[in-house]
């Protein structure tokens, strides 16, 4: 369970996150909407404790991200902005890196890594080196290094960025796995068909403000839209 | 107790960076074989000025002068030319002096004495000779044996001449009021010092050098490969992560401390040090002396790099940084090579300074006060918690994590 009140970061002369609030539950994907620069990463690297917000209040699973950030990070799983490996460690490597990080048992850790290894079909993989990893094969690099202690909560940023299509679909079906076992998952993504096929509530962000917060039924019923992106373009125009 | 999940992590990376390994692992092995080869150098021309065989054309011309250098312990041969002497003449013909030079430039010989056939009647009869001594100077060794033969010469001229002075009666003081007895006190002995003296900077500049890459690559490489912001997104605190990657340069570092300490002392051990009358005790003690004087720099380098690594933007603006950070080793050597003054408490406090005083102290083989060694450690203990800590302080700011 994620929630956001009041959130505000600025950058020198520049807002931003603009009081944003939000929240994502228990066993459903929520996802943040916005085009490019909308403040969707800002807002995640404050959940995850990467940036300092100047006001408001950021909370998970009743641990307050601010006063806490180090024990918020132990109950969300993060996928970041950025997918950097190292070139010369395997992908199980990386995967145990993290394990080892989060204070993972060894038997726990080598069940989880075969478990996510499985699952994101990476057995080719596993033990070569990440130099010259496809983006596909990165990105399935992080999410399991971002899902190996089994959090409850789940930031991700863009997670299907740059992947094909069987990847994209892989990925999704985990999450929707991840949906069933009541985990709560927030993502960021700017493309429609994205939110749209997997994500239960829509929170619509432009210029660092939260808009609207819905499911894709309550934002058509309040545009009078069908079409998702209809209902975005009206959102944000109206907005400013 | 978090770190050494992170030191083994970046060691695991750093052990199958074959490039950055080779290099950390080089560097041990140049100076002994620098060493090594310099004090070889010198144990041999100081081997071949000691004994010297002259070239002498003539010789028969001057047997007293002969006696006098065979005695003196010089070898002589004698030599005879191919070229007819002409009878008209008093001296040597053009084509025998040319057949002497074309000796030398042959390199049968670097250098040659030459006496005149009325050497022996201008002496007996109390004149004055001119003899030639044909000297290649920029051959190696041909310059000092030369110097020898020409001091020899003119010792044998003084005698002479006391000789004559003494049966006119005339006290040879007369004419010689002041002698300089001149004594070469140790001209090997300062070179072989100095070529000592290379051994603290050597180790000094491994404690530099074999952290440096592993430093750069956990620091700015991890800024630049973007794998930080996936790293600090687990609950760690930022000191610790700082920590392990120190420590991980650490290791290198120290391992190539102990290698090029050990590798200098068996290169040490290699050369025949006695021949030039140097006594250098080499045991375990001395060494052990340098690896505990040491080991605190294997501490600071990479607290320092790691510092600058992390403030660099780039893998290219870290190491232009670094390698101008290179020169601060050298700082000390210089200080000490042109500071006539003792030793001062305040010196021990400076980092390398301080270190740069008690390694020159071990090699020369005195043992330097055990406060230095405290001094001297504790303080570079100190400046690299300073840097670690500002390390870990400047992997807190935002823009760091996010550029």
């Amino acid at each position: 369970m994620i929630e956001v009140q009041g959130l505000t970061k600025r950058f020198k002369d520049i807002v931003a996150v603009d009081s944003a609030a939000f929240s994502a539950r228990d066993g459903a994907i929520t996802g943040l909407l916005g085009h490019n620069g909308a403040g969707k990463s800002t807002t995640l690297r404050v959940l995850y404790g990467l940036l300092k917000a100047d006001a408001g209040k950021a909370v998970i699973d009743k641990i307050d991200v601010m006063k806490d950030p180090l024990q918020a990070q132990s109950v969300i799983g993060v996928m970041t902005d950025a997918h950097g490996l190292n070139p010369r460690l395997t992908a199980r490597e990386h995967i145990e890196y993290f394990a080892r990080l989060r204070k993972m048992t060894r038997s726990d850790m080598n069940r989880r890594t075969e478990l996510l290894i499985e699952a994101l079909d990476m057995g080719e993989i596993a033990d070569r080196r990440a130099e010259g990893f496809s983006q596909g094969e990165k990105m399935k690099v992080c999410l399991s290094r971002s899902l190996v202690h089994d959090p409850q909560n789940l930031i991700m940023d863009e997670p299907t960025n740059g992947l094909d299509v069987m990847t994209t679909r892989s990925v999704r079906a985990i999450f929707q796995n991840l949906k069933k076992q009541n985990k709560c998952i927030l993502l960021s993504s700017h493309i429609m068909q994205e939110i749209s096929a997997l994500c239960d509530e829509i929170v619509v962000i432009a210029e660092g403000k939260v808009l609207m917060q819905g499911s894709l039924d309550d934002l058509a019923r309040s545009t009078g839209e069908k079409d998702l992106e209809e209902a975005f373009m009206k959102i944000t125009r109206d907005g400013q | 107790m978090m770190w050494p999940i992170i030191a083994r992590k970046e060691l695991k990376d750093a052990l199958r960076d074959r490039r950055a390994l080779g290099a950390m692992l080089l560097f041990p092995f140049m100076g002994p074989v620098m060493i090594y080869f310099m004090f070889n150098m010198i144990i041999d021309i100081a081997d071949e000025a000691g004994d010297v065989t002259l070239p002498i054309v003539g010789a028969q011309y001057a047997q007293d002068l002969v006696d006098y250098l065979q005695q003196s312990g010089i070898d002589t041969e004698m030599v005879e030319l191919e070229t007819p002497a002409d009878p008209e003449q008093d001296f040597y013909t053009q084509a025998q002096l040319d057949e002497i030079r074309e000796a030398i430039r042959s390199r049968r010989y670097d250098f040659l004495l030459l006496i005149p056939p009325e050497f022996d009647e201008l002496i007996s009869s109390s004149r004055r000779s001119n003899i030639e001594l044909h000297v290649e100077s920029t051959r190696r060794t041909a310059a000092p044996k030369a110097g020898r033969v020409r001091n020899l010469i003119e010792a044998w001229g003084r005698e002479t001449a006391a000789l004559r002075l003494i049966a006119r009666g005339v006290n040879p003081d007369v004419i010689n009021p002041v002698t300089v007895v001149s004594i070469d006190v140790a001209s090997q002995q300062s070179r072989v010092q100095s070529i000592l003296s290379m051994v603290p900077f050597f180790v000094i500049m491994a404690a530099f050098i074999c952290g440096m890459g592993v430093a750069v690559d956990v620091t700015a490489g991890e800024r630049e490969r973007k794998s930080l912001e996936p790293l600090l997104v687990n609950p760690v605190p930022r000191y610790v992560i700082v920590i392990g990657k120190w420590m991980a340069a650490v290791i290198f570092s120290a391992v190539g401390l102990v290698l090029v300490t050990i590798l200098n002392f068996f290169s040490l051990s290699q050369v025949p040090l006695e021949e030039v009358g140097i006594v250098f005790n080499i045991g375990r003690l001395e060494i052990l002396g340098v690896l505990v004087t040491t080991l605190p720099l294997a501490l600071f380098a990479p607290a320092i790099q790691i510092f600058i690594g992390i403030f660099a933007k780039s893998f290219k603006d870290a190491q232009a940084y670094l390698s101008f950070l290179m020169m601060l080793p050298m700082v000390p050597l210089f200080y000490n090579m042109f500071n006539t003054q003792d030793r001062e408490f305040w010196m021990s406090f400076v980092p390398m300074l301080g270190h740069h005083m008690l390694l020159t102290d071990v090699v020369r083989g005195e043992t330097p006060e055990i406060i230095d060694f405290l001094v001297a450690g504790f303080s570079l203990l100190g400046y690299s918690m300073i840097f670690v800590y500002g390390a870990a302080q400047l992997f807190k700011r935002e823009r760091i994590i996010f550029s």
